[in-house]
């Protein structure tokens, strides 16, 4: 019933809507998602036709274009079909006027009412939305920010209108009054054709069945709601979800590097993309359905890195992995948890070439792997538990970082230094002669797993394969380093398979999960769901098992103080 | 409730400034060194006295007794609008300002009225039409205008309609001696007011104008527009019921401060076209030193101004629910 197509809104030079291509019928809700700036505002403004600046395209509703008709024409339509309330309830409202007035003269624009006919009218709505008499002739002033939200709904819908469309509805509203007034919103777009723009995912996700996400005046991505929340495609939208405090989230917040910058050649995205390929810059991809989603992107969404098929090890005709099914895709971290025995070391000594597998394949960004060569070793790195056996004791810090780059003859001797130098920037390590001149044995254990992560990245890998990269560390090293490697995946797009058998570490740190059990993987999934909702009775215990191990330690905290409380 | 106590409040303000002003118009003449009568109505005056005039006014204002007494008879004095007698008039100062003050009245009064309208009008049209030519063209000349001192105003339309073009009568408010009655009067009337009024209002339209245009502008950008907007209001409806309604409130504001200098504009262009108003009698009595009717004229434009910001002050409270219902 409302078809958008190609539409298009510039302020002199700056274009701010760069062709949105939307398609809602009777019923449908939609969440416009994005960063401010993205142009969701301007697009709902579009619908009602109040948007300034230049507008091009269309905007097709019952069969009409309404960037065709005439000003008169649209305005009776305004309010009667098609409805919006707009973000900031502070002063949304005229303020001189009482609130029964305003919603009477949304009613008495379009019908032919007497006065008290209307007046009644407007009382209704208002208790429809929950505000009762005395409510009426108040100002808008004397209202707390829940009930203005409330007359500017029921103004919404005096005319019954077919299409909604809320702009940050819960922007200024505290936590508990947005809790209350979200069911009026339910029943508010129930049944019409409805878009709620916000930044808030977690409205978004209660509201609304479709989600588009809206990147620098392009939509890059549309689906339905829940799977876009639980399983982003686009680069954008999984930045956008990492960043996004909510309460399911349990990998710690990440962000986006760089800012948003309108008007760019090609992707939208393009600058802050870690996978952009050399199309990108060029060419803006257009949205393709693939999966049942809607996508723009030249590379189909994120990309699988890593994909691992039927695997099978064993040794001396005991079975290390049987069966083994992954993908890792680009930018994401993947814990691989497990007891020890369970062959999640073994997996990842057979992605790295140390043991070969007896069956199945190991594919890198669409290839098969065969020999462990240099370019093999230039996408893929690995550290270990144990730094000392990716950093020989008998290099120094300057020689252990520019071995890779020696071993793959890459640039001469000064590009060599200045990358030595820019990848021990990234690990927060020094570049001064007398540190480039210790030997491991003069560094703190945090130090040297430094060295040996600077050196890992010194070939800018795309895959990080970390195997318990932390447990040998203290817990305040600890927690820097895995800061430390959240922070290269949002810069440079780093994935990572986290081996590890600390499922607490694994529920911080990863985006996804699979646990191993005798050489399986008999579970595989998000990581807060997985862990919220284990489903194979062996992750239970895992779950079970952490949870108890806090419990304890919480009793084993309390006890002094039952102690020291005689009888 | 809340709204009486804040009428009450600012009404007590306004009687306690009057009483300030009352009290300093009694005592500064007896401050003054040398006899009170002297300050009163100054050298001039008494020159041209007769010792029985001297004593009449001794007895009046009290002046040989204590300044109980005195202070007794000035304020039954005040109530009886007694403020002293015009030497120079040879009348009561209380008659001679009544006999001016209705053609101030009507100028100033009409002069505010029109030019506060017209000023709103021309605000709401020209900043909804923001950057548009007609906006640009009324900001340039209304810019023009007001750069000009009031007088300067006067002077040019004198010289242009009634002079040059010879269209309007040169000075007074009447044409005297013509015995005209009824309609004839009324044209007679309007055809002297004419110029003063213009000029009066070219002057004053500016600032309401701009301060009127100004506002619509920062309004038009303000949520609940958008709101009206999206109701589907039709235009008159948003620039007149909702940004015009929310703009009368600065411009209410305003227009009480500009009230001192209406007055002081309706000075000058009252003298310029021998208008009968309190200007120009002010005029004549500063040339002449007559002290109490210019004692008189100045308490009489302080009471306005006082009455004038009271009564903007109450407007201002009905026209704003926010002071009204404070929280
Ligand atoms: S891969 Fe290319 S097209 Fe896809 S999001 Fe990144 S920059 Fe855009």
């Amino acid at each position: 019933m409302l078809q958008i197509k190609d539409l298009k809104v510039a302020f002199g030079e700056a274009e701010v809507l760069r062709g949105i291509d939307l398609d809602l019928d009777a019923g449908d809700s939609l969440s416009v998602v994005g960063e401010s700036g993205a142009g969701k505002t301007t697009l709902g403004l579009c619908i009602m036709g109040l948007a300034t600046g230049r507008v091009s395209g269309e905007v097709r509703f019952k069969g009409k274009d309404l960037l065709k008709i005439s000003e008169e024409d649209f305005r009776r339509m305004r309010g009667r079909e098609i409805a919006m309330v707009f973000q900031n309830v502070e002063d949304a409202l005229d303020p001189v006027q009482r609130i029964q007035d305003q919603i009477a003269e949304a009613i008495h624009i379009h019908n032919n009412a007497t006065a008290t006919d209307v007046e009644l009218r407007a009382k209704k709505l208002l208790l429809s939305v929950g505000l009762n008499g005395d409510k009426a002739r108040a100002y808008p002033h004397q209202l707390s920010g829940g009930e203005r939200q409330r007359v500017l709904i029921s103004m919404a819908l005096a005319n019954d209108p077919d299409v909604l469309i809320l702009d940050e509805p819960t922007a200024s509203l505290d936590a508990l009054t947005k809790a209350d007034i979200l069911k009026l919103f339910r029943s508010a777009i129930a049944g019409r054709i409805s878009l709620v723009i916000t930044h808030d995912l977690s409205l978004a996700a209660g509201l609304t069945e479709q989600m588009a996400v809206l990147y620098a005046g392009r939509i890059v991505e549309v689906g339905r709601t829940d799977e876009l929340l639980s399983d982003p495609r686009h680069p954008y939208t999984r930045g956008l979800i990492r960043s996004y405090p909510g309460m399911t989230m349990t990998k710690d917040l990440q962000g986006i590097p760089g800012r948003m910058d309108h008007c760019l050649e090609g992707c939208p995205f393009h600058k802050r993309c870690t996978q952009r390929i050399e199309i990108c810059r060029i060419k803006v991809p257009q949205l393709r359905k693939i999966d049942g989603r809607l996508i723009a992107c030249h590379r189909g969404g994120i990309v699988p890195l890593l994909e691992i098929r039927h695997l099978h090890k064993s040794f001396d005709s005991c079975f290390a992995l049987c069966d083994i099914n992954l993908t890792l895709y680009e930018g994401e971290t993947l814990a691989l948890v497990g007891e020890s025995g369970s062959g999640k070391s073994t997996l990842s000594r057979v992605i790295m070439g140390l043991y070969d597998q007896d069956r199945g394949d190991i594919i890198l960004e669409g290839q098969e792997v065969g020999k462990r060569d240099a370019a093999f070793f230039s996408r893929v790195q690995m550290i270990f538990q144990n730094p000392k056996e990716s950093v020989s004791h008998r290099m120094n810090v300057l020689d252990a970082v520019l071995e890779p780059l020696n071993v793959q003859k890459k640039g001469d001797r000064e590009e060599r230094l200045i990358r030595a130098k820019e990848v021990l920037d990234c690990v927060e390590l020094p570049f001064s002669d007398d540190f480039l001149d210790r030997y491991p044995h003069q560094l703190s254990g945090g130090e040297v797993q430094r060295v040996a992560i600077a050196r890992a990245l010194a070939l800018g890998p795309k895959l990080l394969i970390a195997d318990e990269p932390t447990s040998a560390l203290d817990p305040s090293v600890q927690a820097k380093i895995l800061k430390l490697l959240m922070d290269l995946q949002e810069e440079m797009g780093l994935a990572m398979l986290f081996v590890t058998h600390d499922i607490a570490l694994a529920r911080k740190v990863s985006d996804r999960i699979a646990v191993m059990l005798k050489g399986q993987i008999v579970e595989m999934g998000a990581t807060n769901e997985v862990l919220s909702h284990p489903e194979h009775s062996y992750t239970r215990r895992l779950v079970d098992c952490a949870k108890s191990y806090q419990r304890d330690s919480k009793e084993i905290n309390q006890r002094p103080d039952r102690d020291s409380n005689p009888g | 409730m809340k709204r009486e106590q804040f009428g009450r409040g600012s009404i007590l303000n306004y009687i306690i400034a009057l009483a300030a002003i009352f009290a300093l118009n009694f005592i500064l003449p007896r401050l003054m060194p040398g006899d009170p009568l002297h300050a009163i109505y100054g050298d001039e005056a008494l020159v041209a006295m007769t010792p029985e005039m001297e004593r009449s006014l001794i007895r009046e204002f009290a002046l040989d007794r204590s300044w109980i007494d005195q202070l007794q008879a000035y304020l039954m004095g005040l109530s009886h609008f007694d403020l002293g007698y015009s030497y120079y008039y040879k009348d009561q100062v209380s008659s001679v300002i009544m006999g001016a003050l209705p053609w101030t009245l009507l100028l100033t009064g009409l002069a505010l009225v029109i030019a506060t309208a017209l000023g709103i009008i021309l605000g709401i049209e020209s900043g909804y039409r923001r950057g548009e030519l007609l906006d640009r063209c009324i900001v340039a000349s209304l810019m023009f205008l007001s750069g000009f001192p009031d007088f300067f105003i006067g002077i040019l339309l004198l010289l242009l309609f009634g002079v040059a073009l010879g269209i309007a009568p040169l000075s007074g408010a009447i044409t005297p001696y013509a015995g005209l009655e009824g309609f004839g009067y009324l044209e007679d009337v309007i055809g002297h007011l004419a110029l003063p009024l213009s000029s009066l209002v070219l002057v004053q339209l500016g600032g309401i104008y701009l301060l009127t245009r100004n506002t619509i502008v920062s309004l038009m950008g303000e949520s609940f527009i958008l709101t009206a907007k999206a109701k589907g209001c039709s235009e008159f409806s948003i620039k007149y019921s909702h940004a015009g309604r929310n703009s009368l409130l600065p411009v209410t504001t305003a227009t009480g401060l500009r009230i001192p200098h209406l007055l002081t504009g309706a000075l000058f262009i009252e003298i310029i076209f021998s208008y009968p108003g309190v200007g120009s009698v002010l005029n004549t009595a500063l040339n002449a030193r007559d002290y109490p009717l210019i004692q008189g004229i100045l308490l009489l434009i302080t009471v306005a101004v006082l009455t004038a910001n009271l009564i903007v002050d109450l407007l201002y409270s009905r026209l704003d629910p926010r002071v009204r219902y404070a929280h």
